[in-house]
């Protein structure tokens, strides 16, 4: 079974990346002619980092995960290095106010990606050490989030709100599922709750999106924008979509059609079959990596499949829920389909370590029934 | 091994995430399938929707020989971004260096453009383009420029009344760019597309596009060397006579077609929008006067033709003072008694009143009527006046001898002039034209007026004689003495009406006033000049004949037209005065 589910796990990525360098073709051209006078710019760099991401998740599929466990601090403070480099004026990158990415020569790569991963990873490593003891509230409760929080820190004052959140989330969901006390995990999410709220209430930007968000139609030429003309695509699109390439909400109606709000056009363009597909398939992406992580016989390898899992997952929703109206605008990509380097190998990454633990297991397995 | 302790947590958090994948799918159901979305969807694709006039230029407007009297020019419309100006604090430094070079006033300009708000502020329309390009050189931040054409009319001020101009949005609004609007547009083509979010139209989403055509160039009849020539008499004559107004018309006698037509005051078309209606007024067409003396070739010829006078049949003028029906009729010179033809020349308003009498009101309307006069003559050009003419059963028992001195009648310069035509043209009645053709910018002619006939007044013989008649008025003793020219005979009428005010004629404002044509055998062209109120107050004979005089002159010699003696058609008719009054002057 585990094959299986691996199988299906694999099919449902390549889908994705394949649906998601189509639709760039489609997204980007438009705004490539105009920023780089080649429509054809954002689709060769994906390519790029596709072929460097695919590379990638071959690469660590085939490395033994518990490698990982070990590496887990090294990593972590690694990402907290890069983490720390990104605020630095002149070193970090700065776009539209943010500074999230890091300037490789000709690649931009964005360390909180990077974090993502060091974070679960660490986080599975302790939870899996501490096992029983997840009930204490200094081992279970204190260390995890104190080394949840310095990741959480430093990408929120990039500012990041979207990734924190995600992160913040994910990172709970692996506490919850090592066994922390749900009390403890209630009043810190109660705690997280209140800094959430505050840091709403403290960016007047942040508060506007929310205001924005639930009265749309007030706002819509300064923060409900997007959000509107996202919405209109799904309407345009209708039940049959307009054609491949035929999208007009990409033709400057959209901002960040290739990007956040790809998955716009996918419904104008490709209708209903596309777009609900697409959840499917999101769908079928959790219930496989959720099959592999709880068929797995060692809790490092589950909590880290689960959080892999989730993480995808999670910002996939997050990322969809903004685009059809049911959240507030956050600066989400939808993983394997928007454009974004490091995002598209930190996630080929993940993939490439969740396959890696099913094929431990079936080799464990496999033994055992030799 | 396997620790299945918090299977159950991972359960809870399976059951979320896939609730939520769940619910997202129901959203997109929602958005894709919703019902009240059809009237959304219209809104959206109509808002996208882009329905473009495709603009094309404007015909030229050119004189008889092909000179070019109004064309399009290419210019550009400068317009400015204030917010982008002030967001990025240039707003000082962009205002300085329009305001020099477009010669505007910066503190206004200033004030127009300092509004942070607006993402759009014209700051000159219709910028020559070598101006454009220099400020374009300047790359200065939120100054944009925009292509158009604009109207321009290469002579100024020449032929202004005629020409006319259009107006900003490319509009005829006056003379024959108004009239002739509907040939000199062209055809606007139309396109119909979509507009992306910056709300530029998209070539690729063309459904349908249909090509302009430009617009036809009109000819005038019209010629631009006679006009200057006129042009320059009546500036003369405004310098020597500082009239209100002075108006003239130079027409073809044998076709009716219009080889000057002038009007003081004039304005220069270029700069339309800074002047009045009145200084606007072709007057030539559209100032509506009583003729006074001229009109008396009207009356006089009709009864010629209608044989109730002969030319030397001697009408008793009563030596100045005539009571007719309890009403007093003066002359300005007495005199006892004159031919019919020394009516004329001497202008006797007791002679031309007993003449009108013989021909009875009913005939006198009719011949009247048959000149042309009390309707327009559906010129091309708008502003046209029909006069005042009423009919015989509401005149009054003195009307017939006021119409015969030109009272009680009040006319247009070309009305007049087209009458004394039809007299010099064997009574022939021309439709005066100012238009010769209009071609269409693929060289085809699309409008071709040929000369038409609109009424035969009198007989030729009556014609004929008049065209002797009338000559005699510029010989001695007539009151047209100063139209003479060298090398022509010239023939005419003088006129000098007092201005009617309330409750009478004014005493100190006349219209002074000659019509006539040359030369009297093959009558060539035919000319009248008005002059509006001269100061000092003066006849027509002393203010317009010798402006006439230097029109035929010159107009004469440019056309070329062969020099011919009168021939001794009269000779044996007696004319010579019985009561001799040696000064030329007469009323």
């Amino acid at each position: 079974m585990m094959w299986k589910a691996r199988s299906i796990l694999v099919g449902i990525v390549l889908i994705l990346i394949t649906l998601g360098i189509v639709m760039l073709a489609s997204t980007s051209a438009v705004q490539g002619q105009i920023r780089y006078d080649d429509p054809h710019y954002f689709l060769k760099h994906q390519l790029i980092w596709l072929a460097l991401a695919t590379l990638a998740s071959v690469v660590v599929s085939r490395i033994d995960y518990s490698i990982l466990r070990k590496l887990a601090v090294p990593l972590l403070i690694f990402s907290f290095v890069l983490l720390v480099l990104v605020l630095i004026p002149g070193v970090g990158h700065k776009v539209k106010g943010s500074s999230r990415w890091l300037k490789l020569g000709p690649l931009n790569f964005q360390p909180s990606e990077l974090a993502k991963i060091t974070t679960l990873i660490w986080l599975a490593g302790w939870m899996s050490h501490i096992r029983r003891k997840a009930q204490d509230f200094k081992k279970g409760l204190l260390i995890p989030l104190a080394g949840l929080g310095v990741t959480l820190i430093l990408i929120f004052v990039e500012p990041d709100f979207g990734t924190t959140m995600l992160i913040a989330v994910v990172g709970m969901a692996i506490m919850f599922i090592g066994g922390t006390q749900i009390g403890y995990l209630f009043i810190s999410a109660l705690l997280g709750s209140i800094c959430f709220i505050a840091a709403i209430l403290e960016s007047p930007e942040r508060l506007r999106r929310i205001i924005a968000f639930l009265n749309p139609e007030k706002y819509a030429q300064n923060e409900a924008f997007q959000l509107l003309n996202a919405i209109k695509a799904f309407v345009i699109g209708g039940s049959k979509g307009v054609g491949l390439g035929q999208s007009m909400q990409k033709r400057f109606y959209l901002p960040e059609a290739h990007t956040d709000f790809i998955f716009a056009i996918i419904g104008e363009e490709l209708g209903p079959i596309a777009s609900m597909i697409v959840v499917a398939l999101f769908l079928g992406f959790f219930i496989c990596g959720l099959y592999i992580s709880t068929h797995t016989s060692d809790l490092f390898a589950r909590l880290l499949g689960m959080g892999i899992t989730m993480i995808i997952t999670f910002q996939a929703a997050i990322n969809i829920g903004v685009v059809t109206g049911s959240l507030p605008t956050k600066g989400l990509a939808l993983p394997f389909i928007s454009f974004g380097g490091s995002s598209l190998v930190m996630t080929m990454v993940m993939v490439g370590i969740l396959i890696n633990i099913s094929m431990r297991e079936t080799q464990t397995l496999g033994n055992k029934k030799l | 091994m396997i620790d299945l302790g918090h299977r159950w947590r991972i359960w809870v958090i399976a059951s979320i995430a896939i609730t939520a994948l769940s619910g997202l799918g129901v959203r997109l159901a929602f958005l894709h399938f919703g019902s009240s979305h059809d009237a959304l969807r219209t809104r959206i694709l109509k808002s996208r929707h882009s329905e473009e006039e495709i603009l094309v230029g404007r015909g030229r407007i050119l004189d008889r020989n092909g000179n070019i009297l109004a064309l399009d020019l290419p210019v550009k419309d400068i317009f400015a971004d204030p917010k982008v100006i002030i967001d990025k604090g240039h707003l000082q430094f962009v205002v300085s260096h329009l305001a020099r070079l477009l010669n505007l006033n910066g503190k206004i300009l200033f004030d127009r453009l300092n509004r942070p708000g607006k993402r759009f502020v014209y700051v000159k329309r219709f910028v020559k383009n070598d101006l454009a390009d220099e400020i374009a050189r300047l790359q200065l931040t939120g100054i944009h420029f925009e292509d158009h054409t604009a109207r321009h009319y290469p002579q100024g001020a020449l032929m202004c009344h005629a020409i006319g101009f259009s107006n900003w949005e490319g509009v005829g609004s006056a003379g024959i760019e108004q009239k002739m609007n509907r040939y000199l547009k062209g055809r606007s083509g139309l396109r119909v597309s979509e507009r992306d979010g910056r709300r530029r139209e998209l070539y690729s989403r063309r459904t349908l596009e249909i090509k302009g055509q430009t617009g036809s160039d009109i000819y005038l009849t019209l010629d631009q060397n006679i006009q200057f020539m006129v042009e320059e008499a009546l500036d003369r004559a405004m310098e020597t006579h500082q009239p209100k107004g002075a108006w003239a018309i130079v027409q073809r006698v044998r076709t009716g077609e219009i080889l000057a037509m002038v009007s003081r005051p004039c304005y220069d078309l270029n700069g339309f929008r800074n002047t009045s209606a009145e200084v606007r007024r072709n007057r030539s067409i559209s100032y509506v006067y009583e003729p006074g003396s001229t009109f008396k070739a009207i009356v006089i010829a009709s009864a010629l033709n209608e044989g109730v006078a002969r030319s030397d049949q001697l009408i008793d003028c009563e030596h100045g003072r005539w009571i007719y029906q309890r009403r007093p009729l003066r002359d300005f010179h007495p005199y006892g008694s004159l031919s019919v033809a020394d009516v004329l020349k001497k202008s006797s308003n007791i002679g031309a009143a007993k003449i009108a009498l013989s021909l009875g009101k009913r005939r006198l309307e009719n011949y009247i009527r048959a000149f042309g006069f009390g309707k327009p003559n559906r010129l091309n050009l708008p502003g046209e006046e029909a006069g005042i003419f009423h009919r015989y059963s509401s005149w009054s028992a003195i009307s017939s001898t006021r119409i015969a001195m030109g009272h009680e009648i009040a006319v247009t310069a070309l009305q007049m002039l087209n009458a004394v035509c039809a007299i010099a043209n064997d009574g022939f009645l021309m439709r005066p034209i100012v238009i010769e053709k209009v071609v269409d910018v693929h060289g085809r002619t699309v409008f071709d007026p040929d000369p038409e006939v609109i009424a035969r007044p009198i007989r030729r013989d009556t014609a004929k004689e008049m065209r002797y008649l009338m000559h005699r008025i510029t010989e001695r003793g007539g009151t047209g003495t100063r139209a003479c020219i060298d090398g022509y005979d010239v023939a005419g009428k003088t006129g000098t009406a007092q201005k009617p005010v309330p409750g009478g004629y004014s005493d100190t404002a006349n219209i002074a006033s000659f019509v006539g044509f040359a030369p009297v055998e093959n009558p060539e062209i035919g000319i009248i000049v008005v002059v509006d109120e001269p100061q000092p107050l003066h006849t027509g004979g002393r203010v317009s004949a010798p402006v006439f005089k230097e029109i035929a002159e010159e107009v004469l010699r440019y056309l070329d037209v062969p020099p011919g003696e009168v021939k001794p058609y009269l000779q044996f008719v007696n004319y010579e005065n019985r009561n001799t009054d040696q000064k030329n002057r007469a009323y």
